[in-house]
């Protein structure tokens, strides 16, 4: 059952052997298969100090509490694709596995899915990033994630963008359709809008970011955004092991908004609503926040009016884990798909709270290089598989991280031409004449 | 009035003597050995599940009501030798240091309990009776009592300690196919206090199915694994061969589907629960039939009687019925107090 993981364990006693990708000898393949041919099958002893080692990490307590239900499994996205989830890992720790140096540290998204099933209230949630931020002390993190920490901690955003490009998205729009910079003329407004990263830098996200600014004008909301002042919000480099560069964003983004007068802040993300909702109280940043979707569900009855061209397509929606199963949202997206006139909704069979994730949570948006070596396919191609399944022309999302996921994915998975990739909010854009 | 025959010292017993005595009744306690508590006096039990109460004072809360109690004859070191007659007319001789002696009862309660298997008995493999370090539930416990767990072999500490479970229960080769309900919960509250003795040690549990029920899911199992750290691991011991001075367990780690050969310091032994010489013998004497397991049988085939017989007049608490824990031993002994009592106080009627 754990040939795999086995393989990879620390090479004691035995030799390192060659291990080719495709031997045939007599007739028989045995490509890839000489470590296993080599690793013992026994278990000698019980090694705990890994085990340990892990439970005595603040944070990490948890993991010493499974008694092996293996509910986890059945909802655990990796271990779809792989071999790979929680109740795995408490018994590879037991045997004296060193989980802190191993790949496995690395593959959770965090998606809360088996945190969802879990008697034991196994928290995986908090034990990836305490576990992770122990080997990104000790620089054990793979380098893409290492990369992604160091541009966002010199420019504010992980992908390495100069931060005096982030309101650029802003330049090509037509004159009708404002979008203040607060940080550079600050005046009161209702909504302050967190763009996100990719919104700001990404070419699909600008795609997202205009078609936002076109409906709240269309909707007549006052809002205006940070400019070139707003950072990352450091959910994901929280949730990939480094708190402190979390904290270094969050604490800037905090002084932005202490600068600022509004109602209430609508992000683009999911990532971002449950970093400014959950995680940055803690900082001293209170508000009240929605996603994009909660907001304007709330201004339903004015949307529909506006939607008034037919978007008659059957549509399938992706359920983001940080708008799901970490923040109780699975109406609103739902919602606005309801009100478009033409628009029919086919569900993948794994939606709300059993959605199957991304794969970019948890850091994973920057290890899709990492994972595959460890996956049998990503976790995004798993997914778009499932949604032409369902018949659906077009995948609605709503977590900036996905348009440029699941286009990648649908390319990867050979579904090119058969499944748009779609921003519910360029969904409503395009009704209300784009 | 005659008075009402428990036949008995342990919980049970004891319960039910000092439940009829309390409504009135006159009572003969009857006891083999020379001391009343039964199994956790006699055989030096340290704490109960799952509250960890100290065994001992927790045993004087049913042992003195009886104690104390002037509607209660005990009789200690007797035994019944036999039985004639039919309740509420029954002629009971008892055998004691002084000799026989005949008395009258008008019914019974018959709480003669269990013994612990002996894994000599039916099974070698687990080798108790050739190493030192492999130890029985009982033994345990009685060097748990003493705050002292070490290697009999050697004196030492164990820096590794594992327990076997369903030794001599669910097991159809030996003939007990029962589950016996509490070692489950022994082990895990044993490894509680291994642990608390022995900090630094290892402690493994290896069952096939983790079996407690109620509150001892949480008080006891999760609190071995969360607060102890004891390690849960789901496939028993196949067998234990000794390497130099060390116990090598033997099995399938079957979560990881892997072979296992470990060593271990001690071993014990999770021993069931049998019926014992003495409720084999009442059940003879007392010509009640036995329920398919061999364990004295309760009239009907219903769970909502748990202590009539097929005899009337003649009642069974606690583990005389099957495997039964302390709960279960005590509440029935109060159940079956009572039903003695209604029963002699329907002929007055």
């Amino acid at each position: 059952m754990f040939e795999r993981t086995m393989a990879r364990r620390p090479k004691e006693k035995r030799a390192d052997f060659v291990e080719k990708d495709n031997v045939i000898i007599h007739g028989v393949d045995i490509s890839g298969h000489w470590n296993r041919m080599h690793s013992p099958r026994e278990i000698t002893s019980y090694d705990l100090s890994h085990l340990e080692q892990v439970t005595a990490v603040p944070g990490a307590e948890s993991m010493g509490w499974c008694y092996q239900c293996a509910k986890c499994i059945g909802v655990c996205p990796v271990d779809n694709v792989g071999n790979y989830g929680p109740r795995k890992l408490f018994r590879l720790l037991q045997t004296g596995y060193d989980l802190i140096n191993s790949p496995e540290l690395w593959e959770c998204t965090t998606c809360a899915n088996c945190l969802r099933v879990c008697p034991k209230q196994v928290d995986m949630i908090k034990i990836m990033p305490a576990l992770r931020a122990k080997a990104v002390m000790d620089g054990t993190a793979p380098n893409e994630l290492q990369d992604m920490f160091k541009n966002a901690s010199e420019y504010g955003n992980p992908m390495g963008e100069s931060p005096r490009k982030r309101f650029r998205w802003t330049k090509d729009l037509p004159e009708d359709v404002a979008v203040k910079d607060l940080s550079k003329t600050p005046e009161e407004v209702d909504v302050l809008w967190f763009v996100g990263d990719y919104y700001a830098f990404h070419a699909r996200g600008n795609d997202a970011a205009k078609a936002m600014a076109r409906v709240f004008n269309r909707l007549g909301v006052n809002f205006g955004t940070l400019g070139n002042e707003e950072w990352t919000d450091g959910d994901s480099q929280r949730l990939a092991g480094e708190p402190g560069l979390f904290e270094m964003m969050a604490e800037h983004n905090i002084e932005q908004f202490s600068k600022q007068t509004f109602g209430k802040i609508v992000t683009s993300g999911p990532h971002a609503l449950n970093a400014l909702k959950n995680e940055y109280p803690r900082l001293g940043g209170q508000y009240n926040v929605e996603h994009y979707t909660q907001f304007l569900n709330h201004h339903l009855a004015d949307l529909k009016k506006l939607l008034k061209n037919p978007f008659p397509h059957k549509v399938t929606f992706h359920d983001p884990c940080y708008l799901g199963r970490h923040n109780g949202e699975y109406d609103a997206p739902r919602a606005l798909l309801g009100a478009v006139p033409g628009l029919k909704l086919n569900e993948m069979y794994r939606c709300k709270e059993q959605g199957y994730c991304c794969g970019g949570g948890g850091g994973g948006m920057w290890l899709d290089g990492f994972m595959a070596d460890h996956v049998n396919m990503r976790l995004s191609e798993n997914r778009v598989r499932e949604a032409v399944s369902t018949g659906a022309e077009v995948l609605a999302v709503c977590c900036p991280y996905e348009v440029s996921r699941f286009e990648d994915a649908v390319k990867s998975s050979g579904n090119e031409g058969k499944l748009r990739v779609m921003d519910i909010i360029e969904i409503l854009d395009q009704s209300m004449g784009g | 009035m005659k008075p009402i025959l428990v036949v008995g010292g342990g919980p049970a017993g004891l319960v039910a003597a000092a439940g009829a005595a309390g409504v009135g009744r006159k009572v003969i306690l009857v006891e083999a050995k020379d001391k009343l508590g039964g199994n956790p006096i006699h055989n030096h039990y340290s704490v109960f599940t799952p509250n960890q109460v100290d065994a001992e004072t927790a045993m004087k809360e049913i042992l003195s009501p009886v104690e104390k109690n002037p509607n209660v004859d005990v009789r200690l070191s007797t035994m019944v030798t036999a039985v004639e007659g039919e309740a509420p007319n029954l002629k009971v001789t008892l055998k004691g240091a002084k000799g026989e002696e005949k008395v009258d009862v008008g019914a019974a309660v018959i709480a003669t309990g269990f013994e612990h298997f002996d894994p000599g008995r039916e099974t070698q493999v687990y080798g108790y009776y050739e190493y030192d370090d492999v130890l029985t539930l009982l033994d345990a416990e009685k060097m748990l009592k003493a705050k002292q767990f070490l290697r009999p072999s050697n004196g030492q500490k164990p820096k590794s300690v594992c327990f076997i479970q369903c030794v001599g229960s669910r097991d159809r080769q030996i003939g007990n196919q029962w589950c016996s309900k509490v070692c489950c919960g022994i082990a895990s509250q044993q490894s509680i206090e291994v642990k608390e003795l022995l900090p630094d040690a290892k402690v493994f549990i290896f069952y096939i199915d983790m079996r407690t029920y109620g509150f001892w899911e949480d008080d006891i199992y999760w609190k071995a694994q969360e607060e102890k750290k004891v390690n849960y691991i789901r496939g028993i011991v196949t067998e234990i061969t000794k390497r130099g001075d060390q116990l090598v367990i033997k099995g399938e780690d079957t979560t990881m589907g892997r072979p296992m050969e470990v060593p271990m310091d001690v071993v014990v032994l999770s021993v069931g629960m049998e019926p014992s010489p003495g409720t084999k013998a009442m059940a003879k004497m007392f010509n009640l039939p036995l329920e398919h397991h061999g364990w004295i049988g309760r009239a009907g085939n219903s769970p909502l009687n748990t202590v009539s017989t097929s005899r009337a007049g003649v009642f069974v608490a606690g583990a005389a019925g099957g495997p039964a824990d302390l709960e279960d031993s005590t509440s029935q002994g109060g159940l079956a107090a009572l039903k003695a009592v209604g029963y002699l106080n329907g002929l007055k009627a």
